[in-house]
């Protein structure tokens, strides 16, 4: 009778072994997020990747988001990636390039996606545990489009000198405009402060880089533009209602996405460094007539034509 | 009940009748007989720039006007599949037409081709190039597998018959599912600026319209990377209606080929934008025809 009772309880606490186990193999999963910068770029592309995660993990596992969105600046960026790799996420996503340079630096071995950077293979991202997407748009198309509705002989560059990103985008634009004769200016805007900045511009348009502090400012930007009567394109879709003549995109969507599926691949197990980082190239033009006409700009019906969206 | 005097009812008949045989006689003449027109409406297929393309060829109509003693109207067509239906209405005499149209206008609707004007490069023909922008990372067919693509109109040899011929040659027969997507842009140039902003992966568009941008905007030629090319076809050709006098149509032909032999037709030509008219052959669009069947599953649609 002992011998039975014995193998029952060794059974017993077999069958316990195995509930835990099962138990703790469906405990939730937790996804760490920083954003470079708290703007709409980034935030629809988080919006993009949750409901991409959602209909991937639905009823298999329970995924729990801890979302970061600090202030854009290196301490915050570094302070934000110590206390995802402190909660010990099972994996990291970052939108932007500055989030996960901060991330990378802490040299954690915690799976990190990133989405939402300029030309990732220009970015210099090692690590085994990195993988992601980012996006390229042709800045040459910006200069054609400003050269095809007025006279370019200056173009302001809003950049962040603390975002390697729009540094990029800016060394970019500047040698493509200077090869096509059009004299460039810096405008760095790394505090607040800096926006005042523009009000001493005399430049025939503006170009805003994909940087998240200039984002964060957008419309204190776009007012000063107005008053001056100086045109801006922009490379993010964040608000073509409010004062931009033109946005040439990659809609952040589909980085969204991808992003999601990269991170459903290593939360099932796939190793970061066997799924392939790629780049998004297709984008969307859209012309602004409400804000052309306020500049006493006319767009030729052609050049129209070329537009996904025209906002009347 | 009203009486209606036999009388009346007999001269009702005769009107009825006498009106039918005006009706059919009028509507007979123009395939029955050689036509002396005083007006001919001419056609013309949409370019990007339709305004500048308009007051282009408003100097030749008016210049041939003066000329023949015939007003020469033109009338644009909405867009470049529709020569082939205003033909079947008898609304156009003529129409400047892009070598797959022509092509067309010729089989199905017996027009004469009669004369192809010469660029200011001294070409009068045309090639489709296929091209990528040059970070796109694409090199060939199997580069493409999933990319985007966009042709000019299903009526296009360069922009549409020339890479589906391309493609069909290196075994590709189903680009809707080879391709994430494929769209038509409607114009040579949209084609291009499509593929320059990165709106599409690959485009296809005849060369002359992609050289005039490069020469515009010599950045252009820096970011695309042309991956392969068709043979020669005339660009555009005047093609008219069998139907219309010989005698007008003689005229207008040696018009237009020695327009270049005179200071007032030089202008023309000048503001037409073009060195003078040639000859045109109607062994040229045999090429065409050619290509046309190697892309045949799907030019069957159109």
């Amino acid at each position: 009778m002992k011998a039975v009772r014995s193998s029952l309880r060794s059974i017993l606490l077999a069958v316990l072994f195995v509930i835990a186990s099962a138990a703790h193999g469906q405990a939730e999963k937790r996804i760490g997020v920083i954003m470079t910068g708290d703007i709409p770029y980034y935030r629809a592309m988080h919006e993009s990747m949750i409901s991409e995660l959602n209909k991937r993990f639905a009823g298999v596992e329970k995924i729990e988001i801890i979302l970061q969105r600090p202030f854009p600046n290196p301490i915050s960026w570094s302070n934000s990636a110590r206390k995802l790799i402190a909660f010990d996420v099972d994996l990291i996503v970052t939108y932007g390039e500055a989030a996960t340079q901060a991330v990378i630096r802490e040299k954690s071995r915690i799976p990190l996606v990133y989405a939402g950077l300029y030309e990732p293979d220009y970015a210099a991202l090692k690590g085994q545990h990195v993988t992601g997407c980012g996006f390229k748009v042709p800045l040459s198309s910006i200069i054609r489009y400003f050269k095809s509705i007025k006279a370019l002989t200056s173009l302001g560059i809003v950049v962040s000198s603390i975002e390697d990103d729009s540094v990029r985008q800016y060394e970019a634009i500047k040698l493509l405009a200077e090869q096509q004769n059009v004299r460039t200016e810096k405008i760095d805007i790394s505090a607040h402060a800096d926006v005042e900045k523009l009000k001493t511009k005399k430049a025939d348009a503006i170009f805003i880089t994909g940087s998240a502090l200039a984002h964060l400012w957008l419309d204190e930007i776009l007012v000063i533009l107005k008053n001056a009567n100086i045109p801006a394109a922009d490379i993010f879709p964040d608000s073509p209602e409010t004062g931009l003549l033109m946005n040439l995109f990659q809609p952040s969507q589909a980085q969204g996405q991808m992003a999601a599926e990269m991170a459903w691949r290593i939360i099932r197990g796939e190793k970061p460094a066997n799924i392939s980082a790629h780049t998004l190239r297709d984008t969307e033009l859209v012309f602004n007539l409400v804000q052309a006409k306020q500049l006493g700009i006319t767009f030729p019906i052609h050049l129209l034509m070329e537009a996904t969206r025209v906002v009347k | 009940m009203s009486h209606v005097p036999p009388s009346a009812l007999g001269l009702a008949r005769q009107l009825i009748a006498g009106l039918l045989i005006c009706l059919f006689t009028t509507t007979a003449m123009p395939v029955a007989a050689a036509e002396q027109a005083d007006a001919l409406l001419i056609g013309i297929e949409p370019e990007h720039n339709i305004f500048d393309q308009m007051e282009r060829y408003r100097f030749l109509a008016d210049y041939l006007s003066d000329q023949l003693g015939v007003k020469i109207n033109l009338t644009t067509m909405s867009r470049y599949g529709e020569v082939i239906k205003r033909f079947k209405a008898l609304s156009l005499d003529g129409a400047f037409l892009t070598s797959y149209t022509a092509t067309m206008a010729i089989k199905e609707l017996h027009l004469a081709p009669v004369a192809n004007p010469v660029n200011l490069n001294g070409e009068s023909t045309s090639r489709g190039y296929m091209f990528v922008r040059k970070d796109s990372g694409i090199r060939n067919i199997q580069d493409m597998r999933g990319k985007s693509i966009v042709f000019v109109d299903p009526a296009t040899m360069e922009g549409y018959l020339f890479p589906l011929a391309y493609l069909q040659r290196h075994g590709l027969l189903d680009i809707a599912h080879f391709f994430n997507r494929f769209d038509f842009s409607g114009s040579h140039e949209s084609t291009i600026f499509a593929v320059l902003d990165g709106r599409a992966d690959i485009g296809a568009a005849k060369n002359t319209a992609f050289d005039k941008l490069v020469q515009n905007d010599p950045s252009i030629q820096k970011e695309l990377e042309i991956i392969a090319q068709s043979p020669k076809v005339p660009e555009i050709t005047l093609c008219l209606r069998q139907e219309i006098d010989p005698g007008l149509r003689g005229k207008l032909a040696t018009l237009l080929l020695h327009m270049d032999q005179t200071p007032a037709g030089r202008e023309v030509l000048s503001k037409f934008k073009a060195l003078r008219f040639v000859k045109a052959n109607k062994a040229d669009f045999v090429r065409i025809e050619e290509m046309a069947r190697e892309a045949r599953a799907v030019v069957a649609d159109h």
